[in-house]
């Protein structure tokens, strides 16, 4: 229990949660809904997977909403130009580890704080994306939608893809050399460096992969529906964000689990439906949202005093 | 170490003093333009990176490059509700002619017009009123009220009048969005009585979220028999929903849109309405009716405009008329193309 | 090291002069292009509109100094706000004492910010974050999104629109709210405590300073002055609603940066916040001013992207400064040889 009292205290949050609901409205887990809802939150999963390893770094990236617009754009651009659908996932995965290089350059290279470099490239690209595309719609050819399978495949499709993406970043940062060089690089750079480990190496490495997560979420974002709207992406990174620190993530770096990310979107991403199912005003939402997030890190406060007393 | 941050201090607070201090420019700078040749229109919209707006802005520049006149395009890029009140206040200083603004917020933005119009500035407003002291004309092509009945009436003519249905907004704080409601449930009280709205979403303006609380509503309210939505990346988000609900046709879709974003939707029948208007003629229409405010050709109580090529407006009191909100179904969808 | 460096010199290396020569360049750059841009009104719109940003920013900058952040302010600026809705229009308060509560309820919400960050050592992005959403979504409950508190008393409205000596209202309180702060922090050893601290917390403890407590103030004062900043909101925009300041937070944090506040804490002042305050606002309304620009409509996000630009040539222009600095200094003491610390 000790060592994941945090991921399994926010799952039996989700538990009681989900009980609530398979109590009062049992239409929450009819199947089509809920592949739809879990389909739709595959994109955040991804970029929440990526969000974590920056985070575990001792890093942060709040541009990763734009980066997912302008790589929604990118492959949607690609895709209505009849391009095949590999070609298309490629380049918007290039686009987005082309950002992503751009900040890890600034942070790890020059030494910025990420939060501010990446304040400043959420603006840039957010900006150039209105600029270029003025907020148009773009309309997607006949085929692209769901990958040219049956809905529920495709929907099926997408969630596999993400769990498994997730099972095998889980599986690297436990048994990989790389991923528990990320961790050394959170706990303290400095002490990394002198058992023989690139800090910079792998500071710019966890940016670029952030970047290329976002480029295959957006994505899997557009084969959901057959239109992409530039907008995509507003907010994802406080979603992201939220996720992992919910999940037990400790945002001054070295210490997270992937699964506990999963647990914590979870949670998160129930929060919303589970108003409209028991028919709460939807004004209700964002205070319930921050409270959840409150009692996260203030019963791990709680916990952790308590520990330290000892 | 302290004596450089008092320095700077100083420095900081003296640069504004500078600025605080700066002579007066003769009667804030209006009459610059007035008395040149060349007339300056400004256009504001609700927000920018929005193919609504856009496309308002098209028809506004073809009217522009016809007069011969300089058309300024500016607005609010992010949810901060004071960013037209400091356009608005921007241009004031820059010396525009004429003002024509689409107002997110009715009483909010009033204030600065009047103090626009106070410094000689002529303002008329387009797409959304503000209050009418603050402008000369309002080019009308729908007020608050007629969206709101010809939305309520819309869906209780889809569902036979009665049923559950529910509205997709963009944030519950955008104020004309919430005039709309206003008038919708005001509407829904008069006249429909066996009909019932069960609840009220935001989608903070993204095709995503709306088709996801859709999805929601959807399963949630089982005898729902209508969305409307009153956004305009809601409309595809809630019939994307409903289409993969496989309730295409049993449950209506309507709502405010572009003809371009909705087009697939409409032609398959799982969205039965859309409602707007001849955007890009909005534009036009809007540059050539503040431009003759200007110089003075179109007064109170005139009772006709002729705007150009697209023909000769109605006049009703001080509103210009555009004509009524059209709806687009799959009979004449195809016909535009904005 | 010891040896004192020209006065030039050591002003050159300073974020602070670097901002001053940059708002000169831009004032004078915008003088000669902008249309109207040296005009007594101009300059009263620039101190109005960027007022609120330049309060949270002058009290945001402490709490990142002492190596915090606070990602609530815009929220509470809007919770704020609403609340003084509530306690004119509903509960009938009158307007001084209506506005007094408000600051009051401003500070306990900067307080309960301190009290998680402090009482349970959490990490203050974290818990900001909370609140971020929290008190956002608190005034969209209250008004249920919807409601909008307007017609407030002349009286009040002044705040937001009238001037004195030529400076509007609420260019003064953010004189005197900029010279309390600067004093406070430069001054008094109650302030220098907050650079020792995000110096190194750890030593600020060993020397004895009551480190908690000192980081719970700066959070009350956040509160406290983001609640004054939504009673100037108010009085300008003529009304109240749950969505003012929505986005203040990340505004108010660029200009701290801007300004030459390291993120880490430790150092910075208040002259340079003042600084990157005056550059942003300036270049923003500069950009809508001159007319090849306002022509094409690109002046908002002209003004975003640039600021973005800013930003990154000032922090890696920082870092480059430091860097040419270190290698002058090694090739220096590799002529006179000395110890040299592993780095």
């Amino acid at each position: 229990m000790g060592k994941y009292f945090r991921e399994l205290s926010v799952a039996a949050a989700l538990v009681l949660l989900l009980v609530v609901l398979a109590g009062i409205a049992p239409a929450f887990f009819e199947l089509q809904p809920l592949l739809s809802r879990l389909t739709a939150q595959t994109p955040a999963l991804i970029v929440a997977v990526g969000m974590t390893l920056v985070i575990i770094c001792r890093q942060i990236d709040i541009s990763v909403g734009s980066q997912f617009g302008v790589c929604a754009v990118v492959a949607g651009l690609l895709a209505a130009a009849g391009l095949p659908l590999s070609v298309v996932l490629l380049a918007s995965m290039a686009a987005g580890a082309a950002m992503g290089a751009l900040n890890g350059w600034l942070v790890a290279g020059l030494g910025l704080p990420s939060i501010v470099v990446t304040l400043a490239t959420m603006v840039t690209w957010q900006e150039a994306l209105r600029l270029f595309q003025q907020g148009k719609f773009i309309n997607l050819p006949a085929g692209v939608q769901w990958f040219g399978l049956a809905q529920q495949r495709g929907q099926l499709t997408l969630i596999a893809t993400a769990v498994v993406l997730l099972t095998c970043a889980a599986w690297a940062m436990k048994n990989l050399a790389a991923g528990r060089h990320v961790y050394a690089v959170g706990t303290d750079a400095e002490a990394a460096r002198l058992a023989g480990i690139n800090p910079r190496g792998i500071t710019l490495g966890v940016f670029i992969l952030l970047g290329a997560l976002a480029g295959l979420a957006a994505t899997l974002n557009i084969v959901q529906s057959p239109q992409v709207d530039p907008k995509a992406g507003g907010g994802l990174e406080l979603k992201a964000i939220a996720a992992a620190v919910v999940g037990g993530v400790a945002v001054n770096g070295g210490r997270g689990n992937l699964w506990g990310v999963f647990v914590g979107l979870l949670l998160l991403a129930t929060i919303n439906p589970a108003l409209t199912y028991l028919h709460v005003e939807a004004y209700w939402e964002k205070a319930i949202q921050g409270l959840v997030i409150l009692l996260a890190v203030v019963a791990d406060g709680i916990r952790s005093r308590k520990g330290g007393a000892k | 170490m302290k004596r450089h941050s008092l320095i700077a201090l100083l420095l900081a607070l003296s640069a504004f003093a500078l600025l605080g201090g700066c002579k007066d420019a003769p009667s804030g700078g209006s009459n610059n333009s007035a008395g040149g040749k060349k007339m300056t229109i400004a256009l504001l919209p609700k927000s920018k990176g929005n193919q609504y707006f856009a496309t308002v802005e098209k028809g506004a520049r073809a009217a522009a490059t016809e007069l011969g006149a300089d058309l300024l395009y500016d607005g609010p890029t992010n949810t901060d509700p004071a960013k037209q009140n400091e356009i608005v206040e921007g241009w004031v200083n820059y010396g525009v002619t004429v003002i024509a603004a689409a107002c997110e917020n009715k009483e909010g933005i009033s204030a600065a017009l009047k103090a626009a119009q106070d410094k000689g500035i002529k303002v008329v407003t387009y797409d959304s009123d503000t209050t009418t002291d603050a402008r000369s004309f309002f080019v009308n092509q729908a007020t608050a009220e007629g969206i709101g009945n010809t939305l309520m009436d819309e869906a209780a003519r889809l569902t036979g009048e009665e049923g559950d249905f529910a509205i997709i907004t963009a944030t519950l704080t955008a104020s004309n969005m919430n005039e709309w409601r206003k008038h919708i449930e005001a509407r829904l009280k008069e006249k429909y009585p066996k009909m019932k709205l069960v609840d009220t979403k935001p989608c903070d303006d993204q095709k995503d979220k709306a088709q996801q609380e859709a999805t929601n509503l959807l399963s949630a309210y089982p005898n729902l028999k209508c969305l409307m939505a009153i956004c305009s990346p809601a409309v595809p988000g809630a019939a994307e929903a409903v289409k993969q609900a496989g309730k295409a046709g049993a449950v209506k879709v309507l709502g405010l849109g572009l003809p371009s974003e909705n087009k697939a939707y409409v032609k398959d029948g799982v969205t039965q309405s859309v409602i707007l208007w001849k955007v890009e003629d909005l534009g036009y229409l809007t540059i050539k009716a503040a431009a003759a405010v200007a110089a003075g050709s179109l007064k109170a109580g005139a009772a006709e405009f002729d705007a150009g090529k697209i023909g000769k407006m109605e006049i009703q009191g001080d509103n210009v008329l555009l004509g009524k909100p059209f709806i687009f179904n799959k009979e004449n969808i195809d016909g535009f193309d904005f | 090291m010891s040896q004192p460096a020209p006065f030039f010199k050591t002003l050159l290396a300073r974020p602070e002069a670097v901002l001053l020569f940059v708002l000169v360049a831009e004032l004078v750059f915008f003088s000669a292009v902008g249309r109207n841009f040296n005009t007594a009104d101009n300059f009263a719109n620039i101190v109005r509109h960027s007022a609120e940003i330049g309060l949270l920013a002058l009290v945001m900058m402490p709490i990142i100094l002492t190596g915090g952040i606070d990602l609530s302010v815009g929220s509470l600026l809007g919770l704020c706000a609403v609340l003084f809705g509530v306690f004119t229009h509903e509960w009938h308060i009158a307007t001084p004492l209506a506005a007094a509560l408000t600051l009051v309820v401003g500070a306990a919400a900067g307080g309960l910010n301190g009290g998680l960050i402090t009482g349970l050592r959490l990490p203050p992005l974290i818990v900001t974050l909370g609140t971020f959403s929290l008190f956002r979504g608190l005034a969209e409950a209250i008004t249920k999104g919807t409601m909008t508190y307007k017609d407030f008393s002349p009286a009040f409205l002044a705040l937001g629109h009238e001037r004195a000596l030529g400076l509007p209202y609420q260019g003064w309180l953010f004189i005197a709210i900029a010279v309390a702060i600067s004093v406070l922090v430069h001054r008094t050893t109650f302030g220098r405590s907050f650079q020792a601290i995000g110096f190194s917390p750890e030593g600020a403890r060993y020397a004895g300073l009551p480190v908690q407590r000192r980081i719970a103030t700066t959070y009350v004062l956040a509160g406290f002055v983001a609640a004054l900043a939504a009673l100037v909101f108010t009085a300008r925009l003529r009304q109240a609603r749950a969505d003012a300041g929505s986005g203040y937070e990340l505004q108010a944090i660029t200009a701290v940066v801007l300004g030459g506040t390291s993120i880490f804490g430790g150092v910075g002042t208040v002259g340079g916040t003042v600084l990157g305050v005056a550059c942003v606002a300036v270049l923003t309304t500069g950009l809508k001013l001159i007319p090849a620009i306002a022509l094409q409509g690109i002046g908002s996000e002209l003004g975003s992207l640039l600021t973005g630009a800013l930003l990154i040539f000032a922090l890696a222009g920082g870092v480059l400064a430091k860097s040419l600095a270190a290698r002058r200094a090694r090739r220096q003491s590799l002529a006179k040889p000395q110890p040299q610390p592993i780095t």
